[in-house]
Parts: structure tokens; sequence; C-alpha cells
């Protein structure tokens, strides 16, 4: 480590001279940040850049040498123990890489730090293990033990924990700085995505919209550890949005609106777009009748104070789980004429939107999943969904599309719960100007159920309980499937589109090498010809992939790297159940 | 723990544990009873499959009050009123039409879960469960469920550090 760390100074002087000469491990600043795509070699930032593009520049793995391509690499990052709810830990994390040094964390929050310089073994300098309370941390986890991923800051690696508390630690050596409590599992709050490091401030958010949370999106101080702003989702009283929960009884307090996948950010607005979750509870509108701002919206936010600058709103007063948490892809694009910057969205809905950067208004969207049964179709000027009555306080969209308390069986709906695109990112590649959405397929039914109020609203339902008034059901002769679309980033026109086995849970990623790669349930990886899809190499790993891959280069040599630790939240289908739960790191090069 | 899993896999030792179930020891008044050393450790075995293996607990809740969410609406264990063998059946060829999924690997390729093969279920076909379980493992989990939930009120913390043990905060909610 003294190596690596030794090399810092002299690597920034080189840094500062010559954009081709390989960055050694510079401490990391919002400088090197903001120009993330100038380090190919490196992979810095959770969404490969500030724009969220997952797009690498590397080409040394393209269409012509993918052939070659062949397992180099491999380490058990642990992390199965079992927890709450849960039989085992899981991995969804994007690695960091700086310099050959790999900085991921497994579905417990403990932090490995791998130097990938040899080529051959994946040497762990330093692991960190934050103690988790995993019983406590685990049992309001909704979705599995995640953890998607850490950050860098100075000579610092940020890192976050299920049981809510951000972590400082020393670089060369793993030791804890300092750590933060941010979320707490007492009121069914937990933290799992990776944190979004702006200048000084570290930016995260809570998770525990099927808990009865109060959504909120924190900054935290890098230099002191201690808070700098915290800005609610669901506006308190007196803020605006705080209108649109009109139950009179206070039920915006337990409003949900979540938020757990690392923001995108443009610098040229000093803007943060952060998608945000669900209503709660999640299957009975009746119980928060209005829009329920800012659940399954998008919020364009100041960085300095969280000041809102401006929201947009996907599925008003939200009866599915449509939790829009997922990345905001920025991109540049001439429309019609003139260039406008727009930011986009692939909703767990299954529209797709591109809206103005500025002011947030739509600007084009479409359908991309193969069914959608909710709604007819998005609204040409202002992006809602055709069926949205404004002056209606529950939105029934396509009747019995969703369960009412009149009629708590809904009938097949699609897109199934979990989307559409949920949070395996999308990624974009801006020479060819096409966006790459990942997603699952098919329908289920939902099955509500009156919910009770809070107890601290005179009720019954207790912190840490379900708060979800009701269910979702699937059909047995139905499976769900998969897909990766290929679409047109302003109109979401479908260019290309490929089905998948499985539904995808592991994101993009797209190289100037002509590709992109995605992982699946079953293990594979696979790279497609970015124009037509067609599978261009494919691999097993023996273990079901939910994380996204990335790349990096080492002494001039691509690598790729994905990490294999599956979890089901319903039952394995058949044909993976005797698969065993695993916990990997994945390199491969030519 | 003592009680492997491969005792179950033996012959003698699943003939032993079913016919305890079936002969109704572990009935709604077994609680009141002290268990043998031997029906403590079916019960103990029970539990862990109940908690990590099939993870009943991820749709029915560590206490068995039943839950919602994404595992269907589970319906509460404290309060059923199913006999041990209809128990057993329902682990064994879960609910058709529900999200309680069945347990038996061969359940549906022949007639054994309601007269039922799988194409006769057809959409109805109750899902697959987290992982299979044998008939030992079957009773065993049925004997815990009747021994720490059936029949019993709202939760209370020793029950709950019965179940979670003392290293974590998860029954601090419970502390009176
Ligand atoms: C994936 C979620 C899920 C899992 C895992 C699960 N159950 Fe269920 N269970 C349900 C649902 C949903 C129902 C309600 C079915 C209905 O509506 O009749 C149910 C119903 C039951 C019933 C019927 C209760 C009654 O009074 O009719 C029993 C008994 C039961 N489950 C026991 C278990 C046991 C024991 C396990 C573990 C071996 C288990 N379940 C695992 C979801 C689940």
């Amino acid at each position: 480590m003294s190596k690596h760390r030794s090399g810092g100074v002299i690597a920034a002087a080189l840094w500062a001279t010559s954009a081709m000469v390989p960055a050694l491990a510079a401490d990391m600043t919002f400088e090197r940040a903001l120009n993330a795509d100038k380090e190919p070699q490196n992979w810095l930032l959770h969404h490969k850049n500030f724009q969220g593009h997952r797009y690498s520049t590397l080409n040394e793995i393209n269409a012509a040498s993918v052939g070659k391509l062949h397992l180099t690499q491999v380490l058990a990052l642990g992390g199965l123990e079992s927890g709450g709810r849960y039989a085992n830990g899981n991995l969804e994390a994007t690695p960091i890489v700086d310099d050959g040094m790999m900085y991921v964390p497994n579905g417990w929050g403990e932090v490995y730090a791998i130097d990938l310089t040899s080529g051959r073994k994946a040497d762990i300098k330093w692991k960190m293990d934050p103690g988790i309370d995993r019983a406590w941390a685990g049992d309001v986890a909704c979705c599995g033990v995640n953890n998607r991923g850490v950050a860098l800051w100075k000579d610092k690696v940020i890192s976050i924990s299920l049981d809510g508390r951000m972590f400082a630690i020393n670089r060369a050596t793993g030791e804890v700085v300092w750590e933060r409590k941010i979320a707490d599992p007492a009121l069914g709050e937990t933290i799992t995505a990776a944190p979004l490091i702006l200048r000084d401030l570290a930016i995260t958010g809570s998770a525990g919209g099927e808990f009865g949370i109060r959504g909120w999106i924190d900054a935290t101080d890098l230099n002191t550890g201690k808070q700098v702003w915290r800005t609610y989702t669901i506006p308190g009283k007196g803020e605006p949005g705080n209108e649109t929960w009109k139950d009179g009884k206070d039920h915006w307090m337990h409003g949900g609106g979540s938020v757990w996948v690392t923001a995108t950010y443009d610098s040229s607005a000093d803007t943060f777009y952060q998608g945000i979750g669900n209503a709660g509870p999640d299957y009975d509108p009746e119980y928060r009748p209005g829009d329920n701002k800012w659940a399954a919206s998008v919020l364009a936010l100041s960085p300095a104070d969280g000041k809102i600058k401006w929201g947009f709103q996907y599925t008003p007063n939200d009866p599915y789980d449509f939790d829009e948490i997922s990345e905001h892809p920025i991109i540049d694009v001439a429309v019609n004429g003139s260039q406008r910057k727009l930011v986009t969205h692939a909703a767990r809905n299954g529209f797709y939107y591109s809206l103005d950067a500025v002011n947030g208004s739509f600007v084009g969207g479409r359908q991309y999943v193969d069914r959608l049964t909710w709604s007819k179709g998005l609204d040409p000027k202002t992006g809602k969904p055709l069926e949205y009555d404004p002056t209606l306080d529950v939105q029934p969209y396509v009747v019995n599309s969703h369960p009412t308390r009149a009629n708590p069986k809904g009938a097949l709906k699609c897109p199934v719960t979990s989307g559409g695109k949920n949070w395996e990112p999308a990624a974009y590649n801006p020479d060819l100007n096409l966006m790459y959405v990942p997603s699952a397929e098919g329908c289920n039914m939902l099955e509500g159920k009156p919910q009770p109020d809070f107890v601290d609203q005179g009720g019954t339902a207790k912190p840490r309980d379900r708060f979800t008034a009701g269910s979702a059901n699937y059909p047995a002769d139905e499976p769900l499937y998969g897909s990766l679309s290929a679409l047109d980033p302003v109109t979401g026109e479908i260019k290309s589109k490929v089905k998948l086995q499985w539904p995808n849970w592991s994101g993009v990623l797209a190289t100037a090498g002509g590709l992109v790669f995605t992982g699946h349930m079953d293990g594979e990886i696979t790279a497609y010809d970015s124009k037509t899809l067609k599978e261009a190499w494919s691999f097993n790993v023996g273990c079901g992939i939910m994380a996204p891959p990335i790349t990096y280069a080492i002494n001039g040599k691509q690598y790729l790297a994905v990490l294999a630790g599956p979890h089901w939240l319903r039952p394995k289908p058949a044909a993976l159940k005797d698969q065993g739960a695993c916990s990997m790191l994945n390199v491969f090069t030519l | 723990m003592k009680w492997g899993r491969g005792r179950f896999a033996r012959g003698a030792g699943y003939i032993l544990v079913a016919s305890v179930v079936c002969s109704g020891v572990f009935s709604v008044g077994a609680q009141a009873q002290t268990p043998a050393a031997e029906d403590a450790r079916t019960i103990e075995f029970g539990k862990e499959i109940f908690k990590t293996k099939a993870r009943c607990q991820y749709c029915h809740k560590w206490d068995g009050t039943g839950d919602q969410g994404y595992g269907g609406n589970a319906l509460s264990l404290r309060k059923t009123q199913l006999t041990p063998d209809q128990l057993a059946m329902t682990v064994k060829c879960g609910r058709p039409a529900t999200e309680m999924p069945f347990h038996d690997k061969f359940a549906y390729t022949d007639r054994r879960c309601y007269g039922m093969t799988r194409e006769q279920a057809g959409g109805s076909m109750p899902p697959e469960p987290n992982q299979y379980l044998q008939a030992g493992e079957i009773n065993a989990v049925v004997a815990y469920v009747f021994a720490k939930v059936v029949g019993r009120g709202d939760p209370d913390y020793d029950e709950c550090v019965d179940f979670w043990g003392k290293d974590t905060r998860q029954c601090e909610p419970l502390k009176k």
C-alpha cells in the first residue's frame, strides 16, 4: 500500500501535464470527478460519469476481439450470512476502480480494496467490516441485503451500510476515520445507494418505502462527518406539494418516497437529479387521496442546500408500487434542430421519458416494455398518463388494473410490480446516441388490504411493520422474462430490442468497442452488438448476476468486471433452484 | 447443531418424527407440555427451516402473525385452524392460486397434492419454494409451528429473543 499512496503526489503532477499518462492513484478530487471520462482506464464514479452514462471509450475489447474474452481473476467476496428476513446477503454493487485498485462492498457493507494489477490473482489489500446487527437491518430491508457501491473522496473511501451508517475509510489502510448514523432502522429506514459525492458533500437517501417511512435525501460534510442538510421527498405542512396529500390525517408523515439509487449530476447547472420511490402504503391509494408528491417522481435539487428546483411526477397517486428511484441519465442532444440538455428515465411504470433539464417539462417518451396495460399512453403535452385526471383524488387509470377498497383483487396488469426497469442501470452511447434499457417483462396482479393507521396517528401499524396495504401475486402460467432495448434517447423509439430468458437485474455497460454488456440470473454475462443487439459473446460464471458490469484498463490492457451473487425475492424458478448462493468477483480480459 | 440434516435422510429418523406429528402429539395443546430432548431438537431444527432454509418468516413474519407485501397476503399461523396433518399438507403442496409455495420437490408430478398434476393446476400452480424440503424437514417445521406459534396471542419479548437471540436489537421494540 505504501507504494500505492506515495505515487499519488507524482500522479497528480503528471495528470496536470498530460492526459495521456496513466494516472497513478491520485487523491480523488471534484476536478477528477467532473472529468471522469478523461480517465478511461479508471471507473471513478458509480455511473462512470456524473451524467450517468455507464459508457467507456475503451475499445480493445470490441466486436472483432470479443471472442477472445476469458476469465482471468475470480475472488470470493463473502457476505453470505443470513440476517432478518434473508437467508443470505447478495451482490448488487458497481465497483470503483482507480489505478488498478478496486473498491467494492458486499451486501452487508463489508468494503474490499483489491489490487488487480497482477492481472492474475485478485489480491485483497484490506477489508473493512462495519459490524452490522444483521437481524435488525435485514428485517426492514424490503428487497434483499443490498449495497450498491462506495465512492472515493480525497484519500478516503466513503461507504454506507444497510443499518443506516456512513463511513469514511482511510484508502491506504482500511481504517475507519469516522462514521455517521444517518438512517434509523427503528423507523424502517435503511441505506443501500452508493453515495454521490459533490465537492465535499456525500449525498444519500433512505430506503424503506414498504415500511411507512417519510423519505429524504441527506448531505454529509465529508470534512466533519456531520449533516449539512436533509430534504424530505414528501413535503411537510406549508411546503409546496403537501396539498397533494388530501386525506386530512397527515398521512404524508408515512408517505414513502424512498431514495435508493445514486443520482446523476449536471455541473453546468449545478443540479442533481434524484429518482424518488413509491408512495406508502403501496396498494391502497384511497388511504392517501391526492397526487402524493413527490412519490414516483424525479426531483432536481441544488447540492449546496438541498433546495428543490423542480419535480416531475411519473405516476400520480401511484397505486402500483412504481418506485422511480432509478438513475436519470443526462444527455446533450439536438431536438428539432436546437441543442438541448435532457434528463431521461426508463421508468418502472413501463414508459421511457425525456425531460428538459432546466425546468422538467416533458419532451418525449413512450412505452418500452412489451406489454403495458395500466395506461393507454402518455399525454404528448404533459407526459402524464392519458387517464390522469387532476380533478380526481384517487386515480383509477385503466379500470381494475389495481385494487380498490370496493374491489380488492386487481386484474392482471403489466408491467409487473418490479417493472419495467428497476434499479439496474441503463447505459448511453453518445456516439450512436442510443440508450440501452435493461428490463423485466411480464405481468402480475395486486391484491389490496385497507391500511390501518400508524400507531403515532392513533392506529395499529407499528414502525418496522410492512406498510404495503396488500400484496403482489403472480400468474403461474406466464413466467416473467427480460429484455434489452436500444432506444432513441429523446423519443424512446425502440431501435432494436432483444428478448432475454430472465428478468434483467444486472444493468448495462456500453463501450466504444461497439458492444453492450449485461449479466443474467442464470450466470451468463453477454456482449451484444451495440447497433443490432445481436449476441457477440457470452460466458457463464455459474452463479446469477444482479450487479452491473464495468470496464477499466491496467497498463493499457482492458478488463471487464462483474459481481455474481444473486437473490430472489420471489421463490427461485425451478430451472435455477439448485444453483447455490455465491458471492464472487469475476474479471475478464482478452 | 447436533441434529444434522443427515439424520432425516435416514429412514428411521424420518419415520420417528413423522409418526410424532401424525399422531398429533404436537397439537395446539403441545405447548403446555415439556417436550422431551428429542422433540426439543426437532423443534429447534424446524425453527431453522422456518427462519432460513424455507424462509417461512419472509412471508409470515418471524412470529407467524402473517404479513403482506412481497410474499402475498400470508395468513396468520398463530390463528390457523389447521390440524398438523393439514398444515403439513399445506407446506408440501402449497396453496393453489396463492403465493404459498409447495415444498415437496415432487408435488404435482403425480396426484399427491389435491389430486392435481402441474398441467391440471395450470395458472393456479403454487410457486416454487425457496428450497425443497424432505419429509422429515416438513415434519420438523410443522412441529416447530405447533410448538411455538399456533394458538398463541400477540408475540412477546421472550418469544422474540427465543427466535432471534440476544445479540440483536431486533426485540427492543417489544421490551416493556
Ligand atoms: C413466498 C411467501 C410464503 C412462504 C415462503 C411461505 N408461505 Fe405460507 N402462506 C403464504 C400465503 C400468501 C398464504 C395464504 C394462502 C391463502 O390465501 O390461502 C400462506 C398460507 C399458509 C398456511 C395456511 C394457513 C391457514 O390457516 O390456512 C400455512 C399453514 C402456511 N402458509 C405455512 C407456511 C410454512 C410452514 C412455511 C415455510 C415452510 C411457509 N408457509 C412459507 C405465503 C408464504
